[in-house]
């Protein structure tokens, strides 16, 4: 408030110096006179005048009106009071001597004389100390550094010669007391000559507000004060040259040189290579025929894919049909945004003016911008054609007849699996054996059963003699092969089968003692038992397969465990078995003599080996990539192999090829139990857990261009799974094209074409 | 011995660099190259094997072409933009100084890019160009109804609506706009322009708010380079057919509403041609002053044959329907009504007008629309047809004629029918002149190429749904074929059982059909046995009824030998087109399944039975 108060005050005051710019003079003079020690003399004395007052502001003296009339006053009054009122005569050095009262208050009466108002202010009395100028500071012991009298009780001595005592000071209590006490001591100062704090005068504060507020602290200094002119101004022109030198040709000839830059210049833009200022560029876009111009040779890069287009379900008005019902509404609010099939629920209204703003517009925009500059796009050949012209185009099955294609009987055994069966070399009879020890033999054509042989333990397998002159089977069972003869043969046969099986003279033992011992029972005429019997060295296991050779001399079996793999092969006419490996990599599933060649295919878990019996070394090991082998048959020709495993694989070899299968076929649901090629029709079946039996046409060409050609023909069905067993062995008729099946169900079956 | 192979020396390695490091190669800030990707059209790719193009590290990063990557490193516009970062920090410099001027001539020379370049690059072809503005046209009619904002200078909003009007006003004079969808979303539309299709989504003119998610940035440099293209496209467009590009605006009218009308075709020879009369001249053009009372009677000519013959047929298969009707005409004359044989040959050169005459649908009407239909959406639909279009002042300025008008033939009403009890009797013939139909009248009109009876769409009737003219994929359910497609076949099955020796139901009509729905669809189901309660019959033959439906249809799967034949087949493939085979078979399937069980045939089922 005050500082403002202040700046006013400053304008004011430039008005007044303007109106009494002419008393310049005498306030330098007034100024000259305030000396230090006056000024304090005087305040001193004045202890107890006017001066008390500054600090507090009359409100009432700050109207311009008032101050102009004091001005005006101050003026006037100045003429008179000048003289003798110096000393406290500032009106013009300070504007606020309104509010300071430096003079005593006027009185404003009415004049006697001419009836106006007047003011009167009140005698002065010219006491002694009434004027500053003559009073003297009472220490006269000048200008000399004080601290001399710090540690004396005086402070110095007055113009009489006596000790001017120092005045008592009291400690900061009282200091800080008079402080508060006193109203002026924020406006009194330490004096060090007197030694105790005097207030200041009038002077000393306008100075130090002066200098606060960053004026010049002379009140009388007028920066703004008119110039004097000594040489220039009217009657005072210098007229006379300084220099008697002729005035240059360059002052009025156009320079020559300057020409040539200034017309260098104008070339330079009339040629265009000066541009004044940048064309701007009125828009960023403008259009021209772009296209008119033959383009670059490079390709064009892919267009983006379009966005689907909408379907019926995005109308405002779809059919009824297409409305979301509360579960599906309820399911798709509650998915993820980017899980939904679609980002919109169908919504019918009446009418297209009823239809809102929809809220994800922007949202959706902004997505498929996302996705033309962030998703990475792969091209992807969309195969355009109808998935059944996949399927390989083979002969109908209809053209490839016969093959069976239905259930013609069922002969049943009384209960348990029936494991295996084996039909005879004329085609009329098989033979079937389960687990209970049965072996049956029924007739294939009537499915009559003619004769049944009870053995211990399981039946393994049943093989019937390839032989046609003779007429015998053989029986697998724990640890022991049977020799059977069927009933109701001819003579001629018969005898030639007993004089095979019993000779009269046994054949020289083998020097070796076999394991094996072949032992004619002494019944032998009987049919009821068995006329020959090999016994398996002990704990051999079961015989799970007998392979014959085809002139019908040798056959091998492969038991369960034995030593050295459980393989024996075995000879009719000389009584004599043999093991044909003294140390077998793996476990043997299967062996099968080749139908042409001296050759012998033994089937491990994985692999398939070929051995050359006469020359007596490994031919080939076949890898099918089969878990676990769980079948295999030769084709009459000897050329193919059909290996079938636990993991419903079958596969195809081509033996004069590769040793990785031609094909590899999986359509079984559950494992390969059994494959079986016809010896004499272009078919082979597999039969499989599932419980069905798959007839595949197996043509194989002589040329070695022509590869074979496989055509499933037939899934037979009928057989029950039993313990998740289905369909244990299949066998071929050797004349007809019909198939006999044994299945777990305890079934034996014909299937007919 | 050759030399030894270094890791990351070629193949994928090579061929594929991460963002990061493209960024860094580039030299560019992440958002300037992400500007760039935008501009250039370039996008991450997906290499075989992640792990070979990212050396050895599976980290989730996306991936770019080298190639793309080098041709970016010389590309104009990032210079421009480099440029533009360095202008960026003199010009803030100068301002922070106070150097007013130097910072005023720095801001003249504020380097620009322009993307002419990029679109010819882009789009060697124009053809190749107009394959593309699909999303350009979407995203310019998207910001010429947003409004503006600090993030969206107003200059851009005004570009983008002339860029739109201007599209309109092409596709007007071309008359090639074929197709018009309803949607929830907004207006899709489709034309053929230089043989391509178009098509473009226009939302529902409400004000549009940017939600906080988007990226406006990146929808920026989006129009930015639409804008680019669709400038230079309809250059091409309009000086091709001898226009003046621009077309010259008219800021009076435009500043009264006009919209497109604002704008006025120029031909090259500097014949000014307004759009609106250039309309009714072509209407003149068939020789003689059509007038109101021609159109009603042309009009009235063509309902009687339509209500004569497709009065039972569904309105959204017309096409089917009429060529149905024709036949049915040539084998059994009509002897009743003289008045519709005389009018078949109207009604039938309408049904065999060829597609690219339907341009002119709406050449013999006017049109005048309500106040409270969109007058944006339908002065377009319908100039582009032909039309002639009317609008009252409060929609905008610029109408052609007004409501007194007597050429006047259908007005395009959406509010419910109210009552007039104080109507002056030259108004209430007024009213009776003309045709009042719902907005959906002339957009099912457009999609189905002909005029369609205007009784279903009158004002204040329920609408027959509105369907996608865009169609669904194929083996989707077809809501136009109705209840008939869902249940095949059915009067054979009715006569076998007759064969069968059962005791047809003569009662139960409609209930025939039932079980042969029922099988699998618990939904259905439940519909039937609802309808066979209503209908009468008791639960024990409707049971009966159900299974012996049931019988004959699983008799036929096991009966067909070509089917297992060919599941025998399938034995003989290689894996690999097992798998192929396979995958086919399960996304046909999965399609059907999606149809099936989306509810959508017991759905249809219960509507109708209810």
């Amino acid at each position: 408030m005050a500082t403002k108060d202040y700046s006013k005050n400053n304008k004011k005051r430039k008005q007044a110096t303007e109106n009494i710019s002419t008393e310049v003079p005498t306030e330098y003079a007034n100024l000259e006179m305030l000396s230090d020690e006056e000024a304090l003399g005087d305040d001193a004395i004045s202890d107890d005048g006017h001066v008390d007052k500054f600090p507090g502001i009359d409100i009432k003296s700050d109207s311009e009106e008032e101050y102009s009339e004091v001005a005006d006053d101050e003026v006037e009054d100045d003429s008179d009071e000048e003289d003798n009122e110096d000393g406290e005569d500032d009106s013009n050095f300070d504007s606020d001597d309104s509010e300071l009262h430096v003079f005593p208050k006027p009185k404003t009466i009415t004049s006697k004389i001419t009836g106006q108002q007047k003011r009167v202010y009140p005698e002065i009395d010219p006491h002694y100390d009434s004027d500053s100028s003559t009073e003297d500071a009472p220490n006269r012991v000048g200008d000399i550094p004080m601290h001399w009298y710090d540690d004396l009780p005086h402070v110095g001595y007055n113009i009489d010669g006596k000790k001017i005592l120092r005045p008592a000071r009291g400690d900061e209590l009282d200091k800080f007391l008079q402080t508060v006490e006193d109203p002026s001591a924020w406006t009194s100062a330490f004096d060090k000559n007197a030694q105790m704090d005097k207030p200041l005068t009038t002077e000393e504060l306008d100075i130090i507000r002066r200098l606060y507020v960053n004026e010049v602290p002379d009140a009388n200094y007028d920066p703004y004060e008119p110039m004097t002119e000594w040489f220039t101004g009217k009657g005072k022109e210098e007229i006379m040259p300084l220099s008697a030198a002729p005035e240059p040709k360059r002052r009025w000839i156009p320079s020559k040189w300057e020409k040539q830059k200034v017309m260098k210049i104008v070339r330079a833009i009339r040629q265009g290579h000066i541009i004044s200022s940048k064309p701007k560029t009125t828009s960023k876009y403008s259009f021209y025929s772009i296209w008119s111009e033959p383009s670059t040779s490079h390709p064009p890069p892919l267009p983006a894919p379009k966005p689907r287009l909408p379907t019926n379900s995005e109308s405002y008005n779809p059919p009824e049909e297409y409305l979301p019902s509360e579960a599906e509404r309820k399911e798709w609010e509650a998915q993820d945004p980017e899980d939904r099939e679609r980002d919109y629920l169908p919504q019918k209204y009446s009418s297209l003016r009823l239809v809102p703003a929809y809220d994800r517009f922007i949202k959706e925009r902004f997505n498929r911008q996302l996705d033309l500059y962030l998703a990475p796009r792969v091209q992807r050949v969309k195969l355009n054609i109808d998935p059944d012209t996949l399927i390989p185009k083979l002969p109908s099955p209809n053209s490839l007849k016969p093959f069976p294609n239905y259930k013609s009987l069922v002969f049943r055994h009384i209960k348990g699996r029936v494991r295996c069966l084996s039909i005879s070399p004329d085609g009329a009879w098989a033979v079937s054996g389960d687990e209970d020890g049965f072996v049956s033999l029924w007739e294939i054509m009537v499915g009559r059963e003619v004769k049944r042989w009870k053995f211990e333990g399981k039946i393994g397998s049943v093989e019937w003699c390839p032989r046609s002159d003779v007429n015998y089977f053989i029986v697998g069972i724990e640890d022991a092969i049977h020799f059977l003869i069927p009933p109701n043969i001819p003579n001629s046969v018969l005898s030639l089968t007993q004089a095979l099986l019993a000779p009269a003279t046994l054949p020289p033992l083998p020097a070796v003692p076999s394991p094996v011992k072949w032992i004619t029972s002494p019944s032998h005429t009987s049919i009821d038992s068995p006329i020959l019997t090999v016994h398996l060295p002990p704990s051999s296991g079961l015989p799970n397969q007998i392979a014959w050779h085809r002139r019908g001399d040798y056959f091998a079996t492969v038991s369960t465990n034995g030593t050295q793999g459980g393989v024996w092969i075995h000879q009719v006419t000389k009584r004599h078995s043999q093991a044909p490996f003294k140390k077998v990599k793996g476990i043997i599933q299967l062996v099968l003599f080749h139908p042409l060649q001296p050759h012998f295919f033994v089937a491990t878990q994985q692999y398939v080996r070929i051995y050359n019996l006469s020359e007596q070394k490994i031919l080939k090991t076949l890898v099918p990539g089969i878990k676990w082998i769980s079948s295999m048959d030769i084709h009459p020709s000897g050329d193919h192999l059909i290996v079938g495993g636990y993991d419903r694989k079958l596969c195809w070899f081509d033996l004069d090829l590769s040793d990785k299968p031609y094909k590899v076929l999986r359509y079984h649901t559950r494992a390969i139990r059994s494959l079986h090629f016809h010896p004499t029709y272009p078919l082979f079946a597999s039969s499989s857990d599932d419980g069905s039996i798959q007839i595949f046409h197996s043509r194989v060409f002589n040329d070695l261009m022509t590869d074979p050609l496989i055509v499933p023909l037939k899934i037979l069905r009928g057989h029950d799974i039993r313990e998740g067993l289905g369909v244990l062995q299949v066998r071929w008729c050797i004349r007809q094209p019909w198939l006999v099946s044994g299945g777990a169900d305890g079934k034996a079956t014909v299937w007919c074409s | 011995m050759g030399r030894l192979k270094q890791k990351g020396k070629a193949g994928a390695a090579k061929a594929y660099v991460t963002r990061s490091s493209a960024v860094k190669k580039l030299q560019c800030s992440l958002a300037d190259f992400r500007r760039l990707c935008i501009l250039k059209g370039i996008f991450p790719r997906e290499p075989r094997s992640r792990k070979r193009a990212n050396k050895g590290s599976s980290a989730p990063t996306s991936f770019y072409y080298a190639k793309d990557i080098a041709y970016l490193a010389h590309e104009p516009v990032l210079q421009r933009l480099r440029d533009h970062k360095a202008f960026a920090k003199k010009l803030s410099r100068a301002l922070g100084r106070g150097e007013w001027s130097s910072a005023k001539s720095l801001e003249d020379n504020k380097p620009i890019y322009r993307l002419d370049h990029i679109i010819k690059e882009r789009y060697p072809t124009f053809i190749d160009a107009v394959r593309d503005i699909d999303d350009a046209l979407s995203m310019i009619f998207l910001f010429a109804s947003l409004p503006s904002s600090s993030r969206l200078p107003l200059e851009i909003i005004q570009n983008c609506s002339r860029l739109s009007a201007e599209w309109q006003l092409y596709v007007m004079e071309k008359r090639c706009l074929r197709k018009i969808f309803l949607s929830i979303k907004g207006v899709y539309y489709q034309a053929e322009v230089m043989d391509q299709t178009v098509t473009w989504l226009i939302p529902y003119q409400f004000t549009q708010y940017i939600p906080a998610d988007v990226d406006v940035r990146v929808m920026l440099t989006f129009l930015e380079l639409y804008q680019t293209l669709l400038g230079f496209v309809f250059f091409k467009l309009y000086t091709d057919i001898g226009l003046v590009y621009p077309p010259p605006l008219d800021t009076e009218k435009d500043d009264g509403g006009a919209g497109i009308g604002a704008f006025s075709l120029q031909d090259a020879n500097n014949r000014i041609t307004a759009f609106g009369p250039r309309k009714t001249n072509t209407v003149d053009v068939d020789g003689r002053k059509v007038s109101g009372k021609d159109v009603r009677q042309t009009i009235k000519s063509i309902d009687v044959s339509s209500v004569a013959h497709d009065a039972d047929i569904d309105m959204a298969n017309i096409e089917e329907a009429a060529n149905e009707v024709e036949e049915e005409f040539v084998v059994h004359p009509s002897t009743s009504d003289i008045q519709t044989s005389a009018s078949l040959p109207t009604f039938k050169s309408l049904a065999t007008l060829p597609t690219s005459l339907s341009t002119d649908l709406f050449s013999p009407f006017s049109f005048y629309l309500s106040r409270e239909t969109p007058r944006v959406i339908f002065e377009f639909i319908v100039r582009s047809f032909g039309g002639r279009i009317g609008w009252p002042a409060s929609s905008g300025s610029g109408s052609p004629f007004d409501e007194a008008d007597d050429s006047i033939t259908h007005v395009i009403i959406d509010r419910p029918i109210i009552e007039r009890p104080n109507e002056t009797l030259e108004e209430r013939q007024r009213r009776l002149k003309r045709k009042f139909v719902q907005p959906q009248w002339i957009v099912d009109c457009i999609n189905a190429g002909k005029i369609l009876l205007e009784d279903m769409y009158a004002q204040g009737h329920s609408l027959p749904p509105h369907l996608s003219p865009f169609g669904e994929y194929e083996g989707a359910y077809d809501p136009s074929a109705g209840f008939t497609k869902i249940f095949p076949a059915q009067e054979s099955s009715e006569s076998e059982q007759d064969v069968d020796g059962h005791d047809a139901e003569g009662g139960s009509t409609g209930l025939e059909d039932v079980p042969n729905i029922a099988m699998d669809d618990p939904v259905a189901l439940r519909a039937a046995e609802l309808a066979a309660e209503a209908a009468g019959v008791d639960y024990g033959a409707f049971e009966e009824k159900l299974n012996k439906s049931q019988r004959k249809l699983k008799k036929p799967v096991v009966n067909s030998f070509d089917d297992g034949e060919k599941d025998m087949n399938k034995m003989m493939m290689s894996n690999r087109q097992k798998k192929l085979y396979e995958k086919m078979k399960y996304s046909q399937g999965k399609r059907e399944n999606e149809v099936q069980s989306s509810g959508i045939f017991a759905k249809t089922a219960h509507i109708f039975l209810l």
